[in-house]
């Protein structure tokens, strides 16, 4: 879909992809080296030729249980060009060591939140980001809650649970698995 | 006294430098709005910071609603989501249910049987308009015209009952399965439908009547909540928060999914990108709304509701009953779930509030690895502070009114 | 199913040949049985696989035509599966090689363990030296065979057989406790997926045929793959299972006059590929979608079979065995299959305190704190003595026994443990306790000598044993009596894991958490050192041997901060010789704990949606 789009990308930035390939279902995908990300994005913004300026969205992906989970995380960036009709799906992959990436928000304004959103949710830092809050989990918490090896039941309350007699611990508990 | 030198300072423009502005002693003011006001619609808390009557900086915070949408769906099978996706925009839910659907299927590589998808189209419309009433009336209501909010609601109602007579119930729709729906149009419903969207196209007509050229309104609609088309690019704004400053995108004619292609509809487009001009846009969908849902449950074929293949389907009843195969299907299909081929897709469809993205990531088993929403709001409400910071406190009601911020999107 | 070469009860044994690469792959899997080769010039003994006479118009030209292809990779047997390159050892099966490259073929009756039997046609697969399709279980791979495992003609058989298998399979997934672990289940959802075009009646066969203590059979639910009369004969070696009547009336049976009371019959439902044998223990207990499992060891015997610990909630449901090939390969007794119900059931779950009438439930720091004020008196007098059982972990002893030594000043401990049982001509060992290696290296690493259980009767009997410190409940002769004795005592400490005679004597009684509660290892008869994964946590004033002694110690006044298992062998494993290599956490299972299917949401009570009505489904007490 976007594969005109990278390729101009890519004649401009030869050295800016790790990758580039076409899911199964025609997306087509480029996965770019952290460092490249920044002038990528500026350009694909500003090249007339490329026109993504409608910015949609960054989350990332934890691939710990998937088969090819080295580096662990996938950071994608979401755009789209109004004028050429397309969404643009970049990917930047990173260490579980050395979770960061630099912040666009200085390129897109609503990287902004979607940032911190995955700050929140993956623990991943934007180098450059002017103000890296969690955003939908209060400050107190501990963890990342969407990183597969975060229980699923694991519950940080603020204010004491009630206890409750012969409740479960199934699946999902701290400290079980 | 005080409370007239605030009249004063409100009907001047804030950047002007006035002689009332140079000797007023005021110091900067927190204001802590929501998170549980009416016009905070949902829970989101605003820490504003006031100089006088003027927003110098705003801060919203989200989270309050935060019901962990992804961590859940990541550990439920894919039709398992929906109720989930029901929960996400709670006011149009038929359009996430049916967006979620369509991602899933396109990560499957399904094509879904032509009745599906005319009725996937005006379920899709009934809940744009469900969406948007909501919307309008809000506005009416604060900014003070409470019969504008009543007619609208009356609308709402109606549509609510179709909608419940569709699929059971009035707001967690939890409509269609992959692969199609769930359930066929009730009997003389298509009638019923008709006669409420007559009732509706009445009722807006007085709401047109109320709102769209009354003077207390427009005051206090047009030049608001400003946001310039470079800036709404930049949040990421789709729908017709985008539309109102003039960019002509909407997912349906972009990139038409299901049979929008075969819909005749025109997508209203403003120009100033204030409160007004969204507020136009909104009433004007609804219009084309109507014209969609019309043509589309006049032109639904007979046939099938949902694939026949039994791997994604499940099995009609008497089947499950009766034959080993179909006890086997449904068995695998109700506690393994839909396998859903390893791979990753970008979709998106155009919700009420713009466009509505799905990032799925399957590793082959019957859960999603990943759920990525990219919720319209989500982006809408970031963008807030921008609308309202250096103008006045009034100002964030309707702003909030027209970007139509719904809590259970934002805060997933 | 036109070529029935497979209905011989035992099948034509094909054992596999040493993977020396020199050795020649057919001279070793014989000649292809399935294919009657229509050359009758065999020659050579792979002529019947590659002098294939040219008429015998193979579906795809050969990739190498005429005269023996060189092998591409000497000494290995070189193939192509579905356009990927396969390097496989000569002899190796085709259906495990495949797998290799990521086809997986499916099959019924195939196990690698038994012999051959290509009687369930479902690994039929297209090769290029056959105009069939050819049974993948059975036939040699060659040098520069082209396999196809999923095109449409593959495909097309694999749909006619399941339409076949299923044909007369009774609509029993609602009620069948193989649901979710059957293979037709899996194999109809990826191979045929449509609807039944069974016209009239199916038949009907023996729907509860009782076939033994063990093992239940519904004759209806049987797709006759013989590897359960495989297993009897080869593996078990008590040939009591066979196939009986001919066509749509065949059935497996018990010989006349014969029943399936083998010590191995449990596992002929663990390799049923359907619900037709079915654990009389196990069935109408659970279903297997919501049991997790975790790997374990059976703690039965010295033998340590590797286990599969099934539980739901904080309940044990069963035991399945786990491959490992220098213990038990594939397999488990079935008295060792049973012994999981000592985890579930008269369990103690409150420290007591205090004998006979005076017994109340104390809680933890009241227990301990009593204990340890006893103790500190007692320590280093003649008339304390410490009994450790050889069913406890390797930490558990480790640390109990250097409490002992350290804390209260022994030389030699006694050993408790449970009877000598009987033994089998398999796996079972006469031997019942399961780390009774383990106890005995632990003791001699920490200088400790060991004491027979006799000893200690008669130390008491003439009195010379006032107080005696009990790590585990089991002894190894009549508890009755044995707690006859124990009234002697003058202060008895008991930290065991059930209710017995025994537990009735104590002073003070510990509740003590079982394997599938913690983390640990055995050793078994061999030298072998396990680990085992848990389950699920104890309850809460529960807690494993080597935690008490850890609090023991505390109130001692010793610097013990011991949290884990992990941490106790760290500590003490490396002064055990035997032990010190043992790399503990590198010797974990790879499988981690798999949950079962459902995420129970959050507050429920671990029944599953539908069984609220009737209560909770504990195996407590059954």
């Amino acid at each position: 879909m976007s594969l005109r789009a990278l390729t101009l990308v890519q004649e401009k930035y030869p050295d800016a992809f790790v990758e580039q390939y076409t899911d199964r279902t025609g997306g087509a995908w480029g996965v770019l080296k952290p460092e490249s990300l920044r002038q990528v994005l500026a350009h694909v913004k500003d090249d007339p030729q490329l026109d993504f300026k409608l910015f949609l969205s960054i989350d990332a992906v934890d691939r710990l249980q998937l088969p090819d989970n080295d580096p662990r995380f996938e950071v994608v960036y979401f755009l789209y060009s109004v004028s050429h009709r397309e969404h643009l799906r970049l990917k930047v992959r990173v260490s579980e060591a050395t979770p960061e990436v630099p912040s666009v928000t200085s390129i897109f304004q609503g990287a902004n939140w979607w940032e911190r959103f995955v700050w929140d949710f993956y623990g991943i830092r934007f180098s450059g980001h002017p103000d890296l809050r969690r955003i939908l989990m209060y400050e107190e918490f501990k963890g990342h809650p969407l990183r597969k090896d975060y229980p699923l039941r694991e519950r940080q309350p603020l204010i004491p649970e009630r206890p409750i007699r012969d409740i479960f611990r199934g699946p999902g508990t701290s400290g079980t698995a | 006294m005080a409370h007239a030198d605030e009249r004063e300072i409100e009907e001047l423009p804030p950047d002007e430098d006035s002689e009332l502005e140079a000797h007023l002693q005021t110091k900067r003011m927190l204001i802590n709005l929501g998170p549980s006001h009416p016009a905070m619609h949902g829970t989101v808390r605003m820490k504003v910071e006031l100089e006088g009557e003027i927003i110098v900086r705003a801060d919203p915070e989200i989270g309050f609603l935060h019901r962990g949408f992804q961590k859940s769906c990541e550990n439920v099978t894919w039709n398992q989501c929906l109720p989930y996706t029901d929960r996400l925009n709670y006011v149009s839910a038929i359009m996430n249910n049916l967006g979620f659907l369509n991602a899933v299927e396109k990560l499957v590589g399904l094509e879904i049987p032509e009745r599906a998808q005319y009725i996937r189209v005006a379920a899709s419309e009934l809940h744009r308009m469900h969406d948007h009433l909501t919307c309008v009336g809000a506005i009416g209501l604060e900014l003070g015209g409470f019969s504008a909010f009543l007619y609208a609601i009356e609308g709402r109602e109606l549509i609510m009952d179709r909608v419940s007579e569709l699929t059971g119930a009035r707001l967690t729709t939890t409509f269609g399965r992959v692969g199609g729906l769930n359930r066929d149009l009730p009997e003389g419903w298509v009638d019923r439908v008709h006669k409420t969207l007559d009732k509706i196209h009445e009722l807006l007509g007085e709401v047109d009547g109320l709102l769209t050229n009354n003077r207390i309104f427009v005051d206090r609609m047009r030049g608001t909540g400003i946001i310039t088309a470079q800036d709404a690019l930049d949040f990421g704004f789709t729908g017709p928060c985008l539309r109102a400053n003039g960019i002509k995108y909407d997912v349906r004619k972009a990139s038409p999914y299901w049979v929008y292609d075969r819909m005749d509809f025109d997508v209203p487009i403003g120009e100033n990108g204030d409160n007004y001009d969204r507020y136009l846009m909104r009433m004007e969908e609804l219009k084309q709304s109507e014209k969609i849902v019309r043509q589309a449950l006049r032109e639904a074929p007979p046939g099938p509701i949902i694939v026949d293949d039994w791997r994604i389907a499940l099995p009609p009843k008497a089947e499950v009953y009766g034959t080993i195969e179909g006890v086997i299907s449904h068995f695998k299909l109700v506690m393994e779930g839909v396998p859903v081929p390893p791979g990753e897709v970008y979709d998106c469809t155009e919700a009420a509030n713009g466009e509505l993205g799905w990032y799925l990531v399957s590793d082959g088993s019957g859960r999603p690895y990943k759920v990525h929403v990219r919720a319209p709001g989500f982006a809408i409400l970031s963008g807030v502070p921008r609308m309202i910071e250096g103008r006045m406190l009034a100002d964030v009601i309707p702003t909030f009114d027209t970007i139509n911020m719904i809590g259970g999107e934002v805060e997933q | 199913m036109s070529e029935s070469d497979g209905k011989k009860p035992t099948g034509d044994a094909q054992p596999p040949p040493p993977g020396a690469p020199t050795v020649h792959p057919a001279a070793q899997t014989g000649p292809s049985p399935s294919n009657p080769p229509p050359s009758p010039t065999a020659s050579g003994p792979r002529a019947g696989i590659e002098h294939q006479p040219p008429a015998a118009k193979p579906p795809q030209p050969l990739p190498t035509p005429g005269g023996k292809p060189a092998p591409k990779h000497p000494g290995f047997v070189t193939v192509t599966v579905d356009g990927k390159e396969l390097v496989a050892k000569p002899g190796e099966n085709m259906v495990d090689a495949a797998k290799k490259v990521g086809s997986d073929i499916p099959y019924y009756c195939y196990h690698p363990r038994l012999s051959i039997a290509a009687n369930c046609r479902m690994c039929l697969v297209e090769v290029s030296n056959s105009p069939k399709l050819v049974p993948a279980c059975q036939t040699p791979m060659a040098e520069g065979m082209v396999i196809h495992t999923r095109n449409p003609r593959v495909q097309e058989s694999q749909r006619a057989v399941m339409e076949f298998l299923l044909l007369n399979h009774p609509v029993d997934c609602s009620i069948c406790d193989q649901a979710g672990e059957c293979k037709l289940q899996d194999y109809y959802q990826r191979h045929d997926y449509r609807s039944s075009r069974l016209e009239g009646e199916k038949v009907l066969r023996g729907k509860r045929k009782v076939l033994g203590p063990t093992v239940v059979l519904d004759q209806e639910r049987c797709v006759q793959c013989t590897r359960c009369v495989r297993f009897m004969a080869e593996v078990a070696r008590e040939p009591q299972l066979g196939m009986f009547g001919r066509g749509s009336a065949e059935y497996i049976d018990t010989f006349p006059g014969k029943q399936l009371d083998s010590n191995y019959s449990g596992n002929t439902v663990d390799i049923c590929p359907v619900g037709a044998l079915l654990n009389r223990d196990f069935r109408f207990r659970a279903r297997s979608w919501f049991l997790s499992a975790a790997p374990s060891v059976c703690t039965g015997c010295s033998r340590g079979c590797s286990t599969f610990v099934d539980f739901m909630g904080e309940d044990t449901y069963r035991y399945r065995p786990r491959e490992n090939e220098r213990i038990n390969k594939s397999w488990m007794c079935d008295q060792g299959r049973l012994s999981y119900k000592y985890v579930n059931q008269h369990r103690i779950a409150a420290a007591m305190v205090g004998r006979a009438e005076d017994r109340r439930e104390a809680t933890v720091q009241e227990a301990l704190k009593s204990v340890a004020e006893q103790f500190k008196a007692l320590a280093g007098t003649e008339g304390l003595a410490v009994l450790a059982s050889p069913l406890a972990s390797n930490e558990d002893l480790l640390a109990t026994l250097a409490f002992a030594r350290d804390a209260l000043g022994l030389r030699s401990v006694y050993v408790s443990g449970r009877p000598e049982g009987a033994g089998d001509h398999y796996l079972m060992t006469p031997d019942k306790n399961p780390n009774r290696r383990g106890l005995e290296w632990v003791a001699r690493g920490l200088d400790l000598s060991l004491k027979p259980f006799s000893e200690l009767g008669q130390a008491i009997n003439a009195g010379r044993v006032k107080a005696l410190y009990a790590i585990g409940g089991e002894v190894p002769v009549d508890p009755s009596l044995v707690a006859h004795g124990f009234a002697r005592l003058e202060y008895l400490v008991l930290q065991a894991s059930n209710e017995s005679a025994i537990t009735a004597q104590a002073h003070v009684l510990l509740p003590s958490a079982v394997h599938v509660e913690d983390e640990g290892t055995f050793t078994n008869l061999d030298g072998i050192t396990q680990r085992f994964r848990r389950a699920y946590p104890p309850s809460a004033d529960v807690r494993p041997h080597w935690a008490w002694a850890v609090q023991l110690a505390q109130e001692f006044g010793f610097p013990w901060m011991h949290t884990s298992a992990r941490d106790v062998f760290r500590e003490w494993g490396p002064r055990v010789a035997e032990l010190a290599s043992f790399d503990w956490d590198g010797a974990a299972p790879p499988l981690k704990v798999t949950r079962g299917l459902n995420p129970l949401p959050t507050g429920a009570d671990g029944r599953p949606p539908g069984y609220r009505e009737f209560g909770p489904p504990r195996v407590r007490g059954i």
